[in-house]
């Protein structure tokens, strides 16, 4: 979660990290996944910021938006591989 | 349904398995079609091992090289010796000679701006003026981005901001591509559309530039290199 914040906060600044209300609300290791919520205005750029994330803790890394819905049941429909 | 293309895909030709992987995680991503560049004087048995690897994964190979001339005599030689081998040819403009020069040559698909110089950017309104008269698109990598933070990408994404300006303005093609040289830097086609709102790219727009425009760059050079190709609208047909 802080590498999210710090990639938020490296490309669009305290004024841009206040607008996302971004929030982890899952995270699983197996399968390796996590659900955040935002804002819908801010999808767009919480998006970037999770493309934008090369390392964590020194380690390089690539993360992938798999999916992006308005509700967890309407997620847990499109993707039934994840355990909401 | 789109069609995603990664025009410029710089995945170390030396090792087949790096290769493997990389379009194996392109097609995973998505894309259907991957532009490797390769060298000019590449073996006619390296590309047939690449085209086999992409064709295994279900992505179609494009050839592409790479050109970086010093001088705009450099650049003419270079492209009348390899125009008619590869199916992309890119030039990166280290200086405004050879911008623009590439800008008015049809021979010349895209125009990426020099890497080893980050500072020397010369697509500005006279090579765009230069560039929309000709078939030029204007290509951006996205690798760069991913791999700098700090100063050094502030200063990228606001010359990307004022290229991808003067480029809407004289209507030329963008198009985006990974540049990626390692698999960590390789995003999906709609990462890639997000990243590209950092430099004021419209959505719509950044999904042509992913699919369309290079789609429309590949089928026209593929027309071009076709032995029945004789002239704009002009096939041989033989019996």
């Amino acid at each position: 979660m802080d590498a999210v914040w710090n990639a938020v906060l490296q490309l669009f600044g305290e004024y841009g990290a206040s607008q996302t209300n971004l929030i982890l609300m899952k995270h699983n290791l197996k399968p390796n996944y996590a659900i955040f919520r935002c804002s819908h205005k801010a999808l767009d750029m919480v998006k970037a910021s999770l493309a934008s994330i090369t390392q964590i803790n020194g380690k390089p890394i690539a993360l992938r938006v798999l999916g992006v819905s308005g509700t967890l049941k309407a997620l847990q429909r499109q993707k039934p591989e994840i355990q909401i | 349904m789109r069609k995603f293309v990664d025009l410029h895909l710089c995945a170390p030709i030396d090792d087949p398995k790096r290769v493997e992987r990389m379009v194996d995680l392109l097609a995973e991503l998505g894309y259907r079609m991957v532009g490797i560049p390769l060298l000019p004087n590449v073996s006619q048995e390296r590309m047939r091992q690449i085209e086999e690897i992409c064709n295994r994964a279900r992505v179609e190979f494009v050839t592409r090289v790479d050109l970086m001339p010093k001088t705009s005599n450099e650049l003419l030689n270079n492209l009348g010796r390899l125009r008619r081998k590869f199916e992309i040819v890119s030039v990166a403009c280290a200086s405004k000679n050879v911008a623009r020069q590439a800008a008015k040559d049809r021979r010349v698909d895209l125009l990426s701006p020099c890497l080893t110089f980050p500072c020397k950017r010369f697509f500005d309104y006279a090579e765009a003026e230069l560039a929309s008269k000709k078939l030029v698109a204007f290509e951006i990598d996205m690798a760069p981005i991913l791999s700098s933070t700090g100063f050094p990408r502030i200063r990228l994404l606001s010359s990307l901001r004022k290229e991808v300006a003067v480029a809407r303005k004289f209507d030329i093609p963008i198009t985006i591509s990974s540049g990626a040289s390692d698999e960590n830097f390789l995003r999906s086609p709609q990462d890639y559309v997000a990243l590209a709102t950092l430099f004021d790219l419209p959505v719509s727009c950044a999904l042509q530039a992913l699919s369309d425009y290079p789609l429309s760059i590949v089928e026209r050079n593929k027309e071009k290199l076709s032995p029945c190709y004789a002239a704009p609208g002009v096939r041989v047909v033989r019996n």
